[in-house]
């Protein structure tokens, strides 16, 4: 495929008001979000393009990890914004995605399977901090509602001599089987019903299937590792805040 | 500080509240829960404690099993601060079974093995046979058993923990009058059998009555009155517990 231009984009809007008529003939109330979002699209992308330009231009080491620090204290803030008792959980999600990001980015970069350059770094880690955002938000979602309606069951084994995380753990295990989810059920129908973004990428832009199928094979265990360690984390440090020093149940 | 109440002369003191209080913030103003309570609780001896709706007599057990922290004031258990107890050392010698028992869903066996996993099989059938659960049930799911039959789980699951102290909320509150009758004389039996200390919240005097033992009367998180059950119920000496008895204190 030969690169878009912007007539190709304008064309494309084409789908976009397929997409509103639909929508407005059948009454679904989200045509202004669909143009809205259309546009933002647009901006955002546009925005993040030159942004990138300038980054893989200057190929600093420092304003690599500002691009990965910004974008994840956005991810942070979208994902604490994401879960219905939000208060204070922006410290958490931050404190989950940078270690679930880091470690993940890090690992690849120490074992040589990416070279330090903005052109590889920064695309994963939107990739890595995307899903991890994801994770959180719904790790941190489910455990804080499970863990609010099993008063009954957690303060029965507490008072039966258990810790804490022995009366909680069942509900820190599936809030971090949550966070997973997603990610799990991506790699059981991977290639199979859909054929992932990074590969489908890699194919229009001209490489060869089995050199995208390999990169997106080392996509899915950098997705694997950075959600399983964002999970985990943010489900260890919101349990936390549930309980007193004495094992008793705020 | 309010007066000391104490048991009968001669009694090993087991557990001692000293200028107990308990305060929490309810929206700008502060509620009292529970308000200088002194008393000392003999070992081998049952307790009834009543009183009027919010008089603090399930806050009491809470502190008591130490699933809340008290504003003010000391509980001594075997003559030593229950501070110095690690929690859940001290919730397996202070054992409290709710007003609606919660079980595991799982089997009878399972949630004696939650309290304790190393119990023998022997264990847990002498378990059973002291709460007159047959042993054709304690292999069954806890979600086929009537509410009777769920509370005596649940005090065979608490006795399994091996308990000095026994706290009781309201433990038949939701039961017919048969299974009522039951539990009354369970209790009544394993204090007879296992000189275990019962402290027993209820809302029903004649409840105390049929139970024997001292009463303790609150009102307003307040001990009030206490002494011999027939003495306190039937013939109060404050006028808060003539009010009581009058039904005028509800």
């Amino acid at each position: 495929m030969t690169s878009p231009t912007i007539t190709q984009v304008l064309l494309s809007l084409v789908l976009v008001a397929i997409s509103i008529a639909v929508a407005r003939w059948w009454r679904i109330p989200v045509a202004k979000d669909m143009a809205l979002g259309s546009v933002r699209t647009f901006v955002q992308l546009i925005a993040v393009g030159y942004a990138l330009e300038l980054i893989f231009d200057l190929e600093s080491l420092w304003l690599i990890t500002l691009a990965i620090l910004i974008m994840i204290t956005v991810g942070a803030h979208a994902a604490s914004s994401r879960i219905k008792q939000s208060k204070g959980a922006f410290p958490v999600t931050f404190t989950a995605m940078i270690v679930g990001s880091l470690f993940t980015l890090v690992a690849m970069l120490l074992l040589d399977i990416i070279p330090l350059e903005a052109r590889y770094v920064i695309p994963l880690a939107g990739m890595i901090i995307s899903n991890s955002m994801n994770a959180s938000a719904l790790a941190i979602d489910r455990l804080v509602s499970d863990i609010q309606s099993n008063r009954p069951a957690i303060e029965t084994a507490l008072s039966l001599g258990k810790s804490w995380r022995v009366a909680s753990g069942k509900f820190q295990r599936d809030a971090a089987t949550t966070g997973m989810i997603s990610i799990l059920n991506f790699m059981k129908t991977v290639g199979i019903v859909a054929l992932p973004g990074a590969m489908t990428g890699m194919i229009l832009a001209g490489a060869e299937p089995l050199e995208a199928v390999l990169l997106q094979v080392i996509v899915a265990y950098m997705l694997l590792s950075s959600v399983t360690i964002t999970s985990v984390v943010a489900v260890e440090l919101t349990v936390r805040r549930f309980f007193t020093p004495f094992h008793q149940l705020r | 500080m309010a007066k000391r109440n104490s048991s009968q002369q001669g009694d090993v003191p087991i557990l001692e509240t000293v200028g107990l209080s308990r305060f929490v913030r309810d929206g700008g103003n502060i509620k009292i829960i529970l308000d200088d309570f002194s008393f000392l609780f003999g070992k081998g001896h049952i307790y009834t404690i009543i009183g009027p709706s919010g008089a603090g007599k399930s806050s009491l057990l809470r502190l008591l099993n130490r699933l809340d922290e008290p504003t003010g004031g000391d509980i001594l258990f075997g003559g030593k601060n229950t501070r110095e107890y690690g929690p859940c050392q001290l919730r397996r010698l202070i054992g409290c079974l709710f007003q609606t028992p919660y079980l595991f869903p799982e089997t009878v066996r399972d949630n004696l093995l939650y309290a304790d996993n190393k119990l023998p099989s022997k264990a847990i059938d002498r378990l059973a046979e002291q709460v007159q659960i047959p042993s054709s049930m304690i292999d069954r799911d806890v979600e086929t058993l009537s509410i009777g039959e769920k509370q005596r789980v649940a005090l065979a699951r608490l006795l399994a923990t091996n308990p000095e102290v026994v706290l009781l909320d309201e433990p038949t509150s939701a039961l017919d009058p048969s299974y009522t009758e039951l539990i009354e004389n369970l209790v009544k039996a394993i204090v007879r059998q296992m000189s275990l200390t019962v402290i027993m919240v209820t809302h029903n005097p004649e409840q105390a009555l049929r139970i024997g033992g001292e009463t303790i009367l609150m009102v307003a998180g307040r001990l009030v009155e206490s002494g011999p059950c027939e003495k306190v119920i039937t013939d109060p000496q404050s006028e808060a517990g003539r009010l009581y008895k009058a039904k005028r204190l509800k």
